[in-house]
């Protein structure tokens, strides 16, 4: 690495489309999981929260599969998903953000102030329409802030893919690393960080947007 | 798709069970390199937060650190170390530390801040000293919650090692990376197999160790809510 | 007319919250429950919208059994108003209010328009209509569950300590509030308070309850405070329930002095339209505590006169022109015949078997 310097800027500029394509990718294979696990999480959250008997174990298998490096879940999916493809990043990216976003769901639902849920039921809501009307638009902050944590860490971990052929802007680091030219890694890292604000900002935006109620924090 | 022919392969050959590549070696370095970096890390950052969570001062850096800390991409801060820095373990564990250390900082400052505010002043009340206070109130009552940090952190390292094979760290990670490389695929299966088992090993023994470590109504009602402050792969 | 017969709750461990009550909520009024916490009160408001199910007995809404109903569907005809006001964090304050006629169908620009009709009524400005819940104080908070609980007119309001997260002065207000609203709106009110000056101050019925929600006396606020069916009570009820049930009395009944008496060498000293400006003798001058015969209590009369160097509160009437004096003496003998008082002359002082309820 001798004499080779930290960023050549003239490298950056000549392959910005290139670059897009890869943060493109990235953006589809980390942050799609996202999405279909909050759309999975919900439904599955509603049931736990009138259900603790079935979230109890969910939880423990979720505490789990959260432990599990990312690198052995993908070379374990290979034989099934193909060495390469979007799907041996996507499915584990998918149980890691659940594992986020089923607790975030039902820690929010429980959340929701006991007087809340009293006066519900007092105003004549039965317990299904009181979770779908009441609780879980109460419980929306939480939520929001489950997806935050799901979304920068999925942004980040998908990187990881590169080891298996897939992973966005991982492939910066091992194109890299193998060429001795440390310039996409710094633009890769950049870039990666850079996702994960940016999607941090609108998710922020999108709480502002969802629950004006909830002013600064978390409530 | 032979599970149990890739695992009985992957566990007999001889190379399994002596010299560099044996799986006992394997597992050893894989835990002493982690242990290594652990180490530094609860050095680095256990005081640190402690002292932001009991001044209060600082807080700000623990919330920016976390989020940073959430998003920076392991494999890109483990090559980009080897570039600058050369081959060797040394390298390695500079970015195993940075990304083992903002789990600590935060359970550290939480854990901290997070004491009954009126138990703290009651301590000071009857005279303790803010050292006192801190080592008799304070950090049992943090434990729980640093331990929990501790664990995030330990997964985590385990991870990020593993993804450091590539770079050319020893330990379990080698089955994994070598095994793609020269499309050994046993090796690649019996190496994830067992990081996972390292993995969940780690996360199932803190467990009682959390627990002991609550108060005694918080075992009672079970609510010991351990915080994830980090990914930990 | 709520009624309870037999009601009682006896959870599975074998605790008993309620032993079995019978009382008459009558129409049209606020019926008080007040006793230590403890003593089954809430539990036995909770009967009547069936937050809670009897284990045996029955409640009756103007006759029907509440058990009779769809819980969701009697509920949305009962008003419930809670001691954190429970309103939904989510919802602007008018669509908090509109909650029950849009769950009972109406379109929402009708739904709203009530909304908007109730907040004026419970005395918030139209602003407060587009906040949220966290951006009122705990009082307006009140309010407003007030208001979300009249908004589909259910005939029946159910209120569980209502106003006892809010500070003493707010409290005082939102009582006031109460009050006036009820005489504009006759509910059927059963209010659980532990708060015996509360109770006194707005029931119409104060029922005094034991622990397993036995009745220790039922009865109006003024008998209640004059005659305590026993120590308990009397304890429960505070050493000055006397001078508590002058508040009850109006001070017309007071004999008054003309304005231009002398007392004690003190004169008062009026203005150009006949108002009072304030106790004269020699050079000295000092100010003149009123009183309005019409609208305030006996206690009012009391406190003025006790207050007035010339030991005479002055009677003013509604444009506050002085209309006369009324001496310590005339308010004493405004009481009448000394009321019976019970065996217990020290309450406070006399260990009595059973609960301390005054302790509480």
């Amino acid at each position: 690495m001798d004499g080779e310097p930290l960023v050549r800027w003239h490298w950056i500029g000549d392959h910005l489309g290139y670059l897009r394509d890869l943060a493109l990718d990235h953006a589809v294979i980390s942050l799609v999981p996202v999405l279909i696990a909050l759309l999975a999480a919900v439904p599955l959250g509603l049931l736990c929260a009138r259900l603790p008997r079935l979230y109890q174990p969910l939880a423990a298998v979720f505490n789990v599969v959260y432990a599990l490096p990312a690198i052995a879940v993908f070379v374990v999916l290979i034989p099934y998903t193909g060495l390469a493809t979007r799907a041996t990043v996507m499915v584990p990216l998918t149980c890691y953000a659940l594992a986020v976003l089923l607790p975030a769901t039902v820690d929010g639902l429980r959340a929701v102030p006991e007087d809340v849920r009293q006066a519900a039921t007092a105003l004549g809501y039965g317990p299904w329409h009181r979770l779908a009307a009441v609780e879980l638009p109460a419980s929306v902050p939480y939520l929001v802030a489950g997806v935050r944590v799901a979304a920068v860490s999925s942004i980040s971990l998908a990187a990881v893919g590169a080891l298996v052929g897939r992973g966005g802007l991982g492939y910066l680091f091992v194109d890299g690393f193998q060429r001795t030219f440390p310039t996409p890694i710094v633009a890769g890292i950049a870039l990666v960080v850079l996702l994960a604000l940016a999607t941090d900002l609108l998710l922020v935006l999108a709480r502002r947007l969802l629950a004006p109620w909830a002013s600064g924090g978390a409530r | 798709m032979n599970w149990l022919g890739w695992l009985t392969t992957f566990f007999t050959a001889p190379a399994r069970q002596s010299g560099p590549d044996a799986i006992a070696h394997r597992i050893a370095e894989h835990l002493v390199f982690c242990g290594e970096a652990l180490l530094w890390a609860v050095v680095l950052a256990v005081p640190l937060g402690v002292l932001i969570g009991y001044t209060g001062r600082g807080a700000f850096v623990v919330t920016a650190l976390t989020g940073a800390a959430r998003a920076l991409p392991t494999l890109g801060l483990v090559t980009l170390a080897v570039l600058l820095a050369g081959v060797g373990d040394t390298a390695v564990l500079v970015p195993l530390v940075a990304l083992a250390a903002p789990p600590l900082l935060v359970a550290a400052a939480e854990g901290v801040r997070g004491t009954d505010p009126v138990v703290r002043d009651a301590a000071l009340g009857i005279g303790l000293t803010h050292r006192q206070v801190l080592a008799r109130v304070c950090l049992p009552a943090a434990a729980p919650v640093l331990l929990a940090g501790l664990r995030t952190a330990t997964v985590q390292t385990i991870a990020t090692a593993t993804v450091a094979a590539y770079v050319g760290l020893g330990g379990l990670g080698r089955y994994v990376v070598d095994g793609l490389a020269t499309k050994d695929y046993p090796a690649t299966v019996g190496g994830a197999l067992l990081v996972v088992l390292l993995a969940v090993a780690a996360q199932l023994l803190f467990a009682p160790l959390i627990r002991r470590a609550s108060p005694p109504q918080a075992r009672l009602t079970r609510r010991t809510r351990t915080r994830r402050t980090k990914e930990p792969r | 007319m709520i009624t309870f017969e037999g009601a009682a709750k006896r959870h599975p461990d074998g605790t008993v919250a309620v032993e079995g009550l019978d009382l008459d909520g009558p129409a049209g009024r606020i019926t008080v429950l007040v006793g230590p916490s403890g003593c089954g009160k809430t539990t036995l408001l909770r009967m009547v919208n069936r937050m809670v199910e009897p284990t045996s007995g029955r409640v009756l809404l103007n006759g029907e059994d509440v058990a009779s109903l769809p819980a969701a569907r009697l509920r949305r005809g009962i008003g419930y108003v809670i001691q954190q006001a429970g309103l939904f964090p989510h919802r602007r304050v008018l669509d908090n209010v509109a909650t029950v006629p849009r769950l009972l169908g109406q379109d929402r620009r009708t739904a709203r328009a009530r909304a908007a009709e109730l907040l004026e009524l419970v005395g918030l400005p139209p602003e407060t209509a587009r906040r949220y819940p966290f951006q009122l104080s705990g009082g307006q908070q009140q309010r407003v569950g007030v208001a979300r609980a009249l908004a589909a007119d259910p005939p029946v309001l159910l209120m569980d300590e209502p106003f006892s997260a809010v500070d003493p002065v707010v409290r005082a207000g939102l009582q006031e509030e109460l009050l006036r609203l009820q005489s504009e709106l006759n509910k059927t009110v059963l209010f659980v308070t532990h708060d015996i000056e509360e109770a006194v101050r707005l029931g119409d019925q104060v029922v005094v309850l034991r622990e397993h929600g036995r009745i220790a006396q039922c009865a109006d606020p003024h008998t209640l405070l004059t005659a305590p069916a026993n120590n308990d009570v009397a304890a429960f009820l505070g050493r000055d329930r006397g001078l508590r049930g002058l508040g009850l009395r109006p001070a017309s009944t007071v004999g008054l002095l003309p304005t231009g008496t002398e007392l004690h060498g003190w004169r008062l000293a009026v203005d150009a339209n006949g108002r009072p400006e304030g106790w004269e003798r020699g050079g000295e001058r000092r100010p003149a505590p009123v009183f309005a015969p019409a609208a305030d209590s006996l206690r009012s009369a009391l406190d003025a006169a006790v207050l007035s160097p010339a030991g005479a509160a002055v009677a003013v009437d509604g444009t506050g022109r002085a209309t006369g004096l009324a001496t310590r003496a005339a308010v004493l003998a405004a009481l009448g015949p000394s009321v019976e008082e019970p065996a217990a002359e020290r309450p406070a002082t006399e260990p009595t078997a059973g609960e301390p309820a005054g302790g509480r």
